[in-house]
């Protein structure tokens, strides 16, 4: 279309061009035949050809005159002088008129001229003489004259020839000058009615453009009149051009009420004029538009009843002509806005009551467990009592029903905890096989007591260390051993662990699939409820195992654990035959830990140690401490964490078990202020008891200073490894120091000093909010990180520590990760 | 394209002055004592014996003096031709009528229309460039009109008009 117009434009320019050519070739040849017809008009020439015939009429003339007077007696002399004269003149006037001028350029015309004007002239003395000679010279004239007749014809025919072929170029030059004219109208006329069939194009294509212009006019028009939202029009000083009947429907005003007035004063809220102004005036100073061009922004609006509505506005601007117009796009949304602040109040209300809920669970389980804690503790100091046989069995059941409620409570809490996606997985660096023969171990007497055997074996290659959450995986073999034992009599449990394949992932860490198979010879699943063993609350109809039934959410405990670590788990079964549970889970190759050798292990029995036990509940107190002198251990007790500080300050413990919830004193502030201190167990180990088993409990603690953790109730296996595990160092050390740590005082403080400093980027990592604690730990690793020759981490840390004063979060941030990068590329720590 | 000398472009100058004679209307003119060069009939007021005017150089002279400065197309270049005014020699003469019957020595006869004997029109020329025109220049007297000034004096009508070897005129009514 464009490249179409341009040629029209060129043609139509090529043929004014050509009718401009033409018009002034046309002028031209119009002055030129005026000029033309002007000489013709005026005519320069007398009549040329009677002049040249005169001449000879009076050469005749003259010779006639001779001619008498020769013949007469008495010559009339006066009369041949005066044809003579006259003859005399007329030759003159040829030889000397302008209009003979160009005839004298003929030779044929010149040279008889000459010989004339030669014999005239030799004839004037004789002429002008006396007039005796003049008679007597007659004969002499006549012969003088002889030639000049000839030469007189030749002169008026050339001279004739000549006129005549004049006005034959005259004539035709006419002629040519007319055809031209004639010629140039004719193509003149040609662009001319090219250019008046062009304008009639041009014309008809204005008039089709016009329709097309009133159609598209129309049909925008239909557009804003139909259109739901309000589109308003105004130009760079905000006088509203186009108000549509949307905008009269949502702002409650008519169109013609508003155009031409201002916008601010008309739509725009009183608190959000002022903006709005400085908007309006920034965008005619071409300055930055905040929001024009930025898409749907949400404000208020104003109608006419001076209501204020919220409203999403998306602003562009146009230009038409050489003005600029502003068009704003509005819809009314209070409808929207209502119905999403229900939705946020009910996902609010949801939201708090699922914290309910877990605040409550999280309570029960405290307030449930603290006392089974008791219950179970001093039944299993029972057992140890003189028991007759029948109070024996009695305080076995006894047992048996506590930790079946226990186990009730901790499914429960799982499922609970699961469901509110309160659990992260914990990648801990693990042996699996040391893990599996952990299980294997704590339920070969169970296994035993169904006269069954339990054994483990590697198919394939072993893998070494792994990363993987341990403790889930822990729970789940337990679970699904613990069920293949149940539901086995005098048969065989074996478990089953590969490597199956190299996860196939680019880019991730070299990872593979561990697949676990837990196969017994027990009374297998009918093929009916394979499917439905892993949902809640399946409990198989035959329970054999003394006569206790299980929640039914263990197996569903199991398939959420594995799902959450992207495992699979599933079952296959003959029934009467036996049944094989298997899972598969990715898991990520890992470095063995340093102190490798004691993961896992821990049940070598540890001299007898000294023992700061905190705890405010007496039953609990008391089966702690009954539980510990048992097991040989000195034990001082703590009802507060003020007293525990007081009785740390007082002596020095090789282990401090510390109860969690405690009045006065809590057992973080605690071991914060035992840590922070100068007393003598300011490095002891501290262990946290609690019922909350929660992992972020646990993580709470460690990063709280604790050394690690017991969950409530306690068991007397446990409690003898974390003792084993903490003192065992300590007891021995007078024999045969093994760790370095303990003979080289600087070696133990580097390695506490790193164990720290990792602890406290680890707990930054789960963003605490408490700043003052921040603000003091990193002042505490900074003092040490400044002994340990590691200057840029003390800058860093201290920067953390001023950040978290100010309460800055997004400075606090970039502090944390400036430290940390400072801690990755530290120099090894030294003393100097 | 055109081989005629053009006339308009020709740049000649023009000069006319004139002298009016205070002529007194004598009913007789005075005798011509010099050769006769011009006589004149017809209706005419003043005469000097027959009905006729006969007038020489002198009595020419004596009614004043005209100069034309122009080309011809019969003379080459510009030059100054002197004589009598024709409508002073015909106030002179007193004449009355419509036109003036011209002929020449040779008998050549041109008509002329009193109505071209204007103020600043033609003369009759007795001298060209200062010398008095013999027979054989076209005298003794030659009806000169002001070419160079109008081109309305560069017509075939009125070259034709332009009468030379004059010496007789009849007026008539």
């Amino acid at each position: 279309m464009s490249r179409r117009n341009r040629f029209l434009r060129g043609g139509r320019a090529i043929f004014f061009g050509v009718a401009l050519i033409c018009m002034v070739a046309i002028g031209f040849l119009a002055v030129e035949i005026v000029r033309d017809l002007r000489l013709l008009n005026s005519a320069n020439s007398d009549n040329v050809q009677w002049t040249l015939s005169q001449a000879e009429v009076e050469f005749l003339e003259m010779r006639h005159a001779l001619d008498t007077a020769r013949r007469q007696p008495e010559p009339d002399l006066d009369r041949l002088i005066e044809e003579f004269d006259i003859f005399y003149s007329r030759i003159s006037t040829l030889e000397t008129g302008a209009l003979y001028e160009s005839l004298r350029d003929l030779p044929e015309f010149a040279e008889p001229m000459q010989r004339i004007r030669r014999t005239l002239d030799d004839l004037v003395p004789l002429i002008d003489g006396p007039r005796a000679e003049l008679a007597a010279g007659l004969p002499r004239i006549e012969s003088a004259f002889g030639q000049s007749r000839a030469d007189l014809r030749d002169l008026a025919t050339s001279g004739l020839y000549h006129f005549a072929r004049q006005s034959d170029f005259q004539r035709i030059s006419v002629a040519v000058t007319l055809m031209r004219l004639g010629l140039l109208t004719a193509v003149l006329v040609m662009v001319l009615i090219f250019l008046l069939r062009h304008a009639q194009n041009a014309s008809r294509q204005t008039e089709r453009r016009g329709h097309e212009l009133a159609a598209a006019y129309s049909r925008l028009n239909t557009i804003l009149d139909t259109s739901l939202d309000a589109v308003l029009v105004a130009d760079l000083s905000g006088k509203i051009q186009q108000f549509n009947p949307a905008a009269e429907r949502i702002f409650k005003y008519d169109a013609q009420q508003v155009v031409g007035r201002n916008i601010g004063g008309l739509i725009v809220p009183d608190h959000l004029r002022d903006a709005h102004e400085a908007g309006m005036a920034r965008m005619r100073a071409g300055g930055e538009r905040r929001v024009v061009g930025r898409g749907r922004v949400r404000l208020d609006a104003m109608r006419s009843t001076g209501e204020v509505f919220p409203a999403e506005l998306a602003l562009e601007t146009a230009r038409t002509g050489s003005e600029e117009i502003i068009v704003g796009f509005l819809r009314d949304i209070s409808h929207r806005v209502s119905s999403e602040n229900e939705l946020v109040e009910a996902r609010d209300k949801a939201l708090a009551g699922e914290k309910a809920k877990a605040d409550f669970l999280a309570m029960m389980t405290h307030e449930i467990r603290t006392p089974l804690n008791g219950v179970l503790g001093n039944l299993s100091l029972l057992e140890e009592t003189d028991l007759t046989p029948a109070q024996a069995r009695y305080v076995h059941n006894m047992a048996v029903s506590g930790k079946l409620l226990m186990s009730h409570v901790d499914a429960v809490l799982d499922i609970a905890r699961f469901e509110s996606g309160a659990t992260a997985l914990r990648a801990e660096v693990v042996d699996p096989g040391r893990l599996v023969q952990d299980i294997i171990d704590s339920q070969t007497s169970a296994a035993e007591a169904n006269g069954n055997t339990l054994d483990w074996a590697w198919t394939g290659a072993p893998a070494d260390w792994i990363r993987v959450d341990a403790s889930r995986l822990q729970q789940v073999l337990v679970n699904l051993i613990g069920n293949a034992i149940k539901f086995t009599r005098d048969g065989h449990v074996q478990v089953e662990i590969e490597q199956v394949k190299p996860l196939d992932q680019p880019g991730a860490e070299a990872g593979l699939w561990l697949e676990i198979r837990i196969i017994d010879t027990g009374i297998g699943i009918a093929e009916a409820d394979l499917d439905r063993v892993f949902e809640d609350f399946q409990t198989s109809g035959c329970t054999q195992d003394k006569g206790l039934p299980g929640t039914g959410l263990g197996l569903g405990i199991a398939r959420r654990f594995v799902r959450a670590m992207q495992g699979e788990i599933g079952a296959e079964s003959t029934l009467g035959e036996g049944s094989v549970f298997w899972l598969r889970l990715p898991v990520r190759a890992a470095r063995a830990p340093h102190n490798a050798d004691r993961t896992g292990t821990g049940c070598a029995p540890a001299g007898p140690c000294s023992i700061l036990l905190v705890e405010d509940n007496e039953i609990n107190l008391d089966l702690a401490r009954d539980m510990l002198s048992l097991m040989g251990h000195d034990v001082s007790v703590a009802r507060n964490g003020q007293e525990a500080v007081v009785a740390a300050g007082a002596r020095c413990f090789d282990l401090i078990l510390m109860d969690i919830r405690m009045p006065v004193m809590d057992g973080l502030a605690a071991t914060r202020a035992i840590r922070d201190g100068q007393g003598p167990n300011r490095d002891a180990p501290i262990v946290a008891l609690s019922a909350n088993v929660l992992p972020e409990a646990k993580d709470r603690f460690i990063a709280g200073g604790m050394s690690d953790f017991l969950g409530k109730p306690l068991m007397k296996k446990e409690l003898a490894q974390v003792i084993a595990r903490f003192c065992s160092d300590a007891t021995l050390a007078e024999g045969a120091p093994r760790d370095p740590a303990v003979d080289d005082p600087l070696a133990a403080l580097k390695a506490r000093y790193l164990d720290e400093t990792c602890a406290l980027f680890d707990w930054l990592a789960t963003m605490p909010d408490d700043w003052s604690e921040i603000a003091d730990r990193a002042h505490r690793i900074a003092g040490s990180a400044a002994a340990f020759g590691q200057a840029d981490l003390r800058m860093a840390l201290l920067s953390v520590e001023t950040t978290a004063e100010a309460e800055d979060a997004a400075a606090l941030a970039q502090a944390v990760s400036q430290a940390r990068r400072a801690w990755e590329t530290a120099p090894d720590p030294s003393v100097a | 394209m055109m081989t005629f000398p053009n006339v308009q472009s020709a740049s000649a100058a023009l000069f006319l002055t004139f002298t009016l004679a205070g002529a007194a209307p004598a009913e007789h003119l005075p005798e011509p004592h010099g050769p006769v060069i011009l006589t004149v009939e017809g209706t005419i007021a003043r005469t000097n014996g027959e009905g006729r005017a006969r007038l020489d150089l002198q009595m020419l002279r004596d009614i004043g003096e005209t100069t034309i400065t122009t080309d011809t197309i019969w003379t080459a270049g510009t030059s100054e031709f002197t004589g009598v005014a024709l409508d002073d020699l015909l106030d002179y003469l007193g004449a009355e009528g419509q036109e003036i019957d011209a002929r020449a020595i040779n008998d050549y006869a041109v008509t002329v229309p009193i109505a071209d004997a204007v103020e600043g029109g033609p003369i009759l020329a007795y001298a060209m460039d200062g010398k008095t025109m013999s027979r054989r220049d076209k005298g003794p007297l030659w009806l000169i009109y002001p070419y160079a000034s109008s081109s309305t004096y560069r017509t075939e009508v009125i070259y034709a008009r332009s009468i030379w070897q004059l010496d007789r005129m009849t007026v008539l009514d």
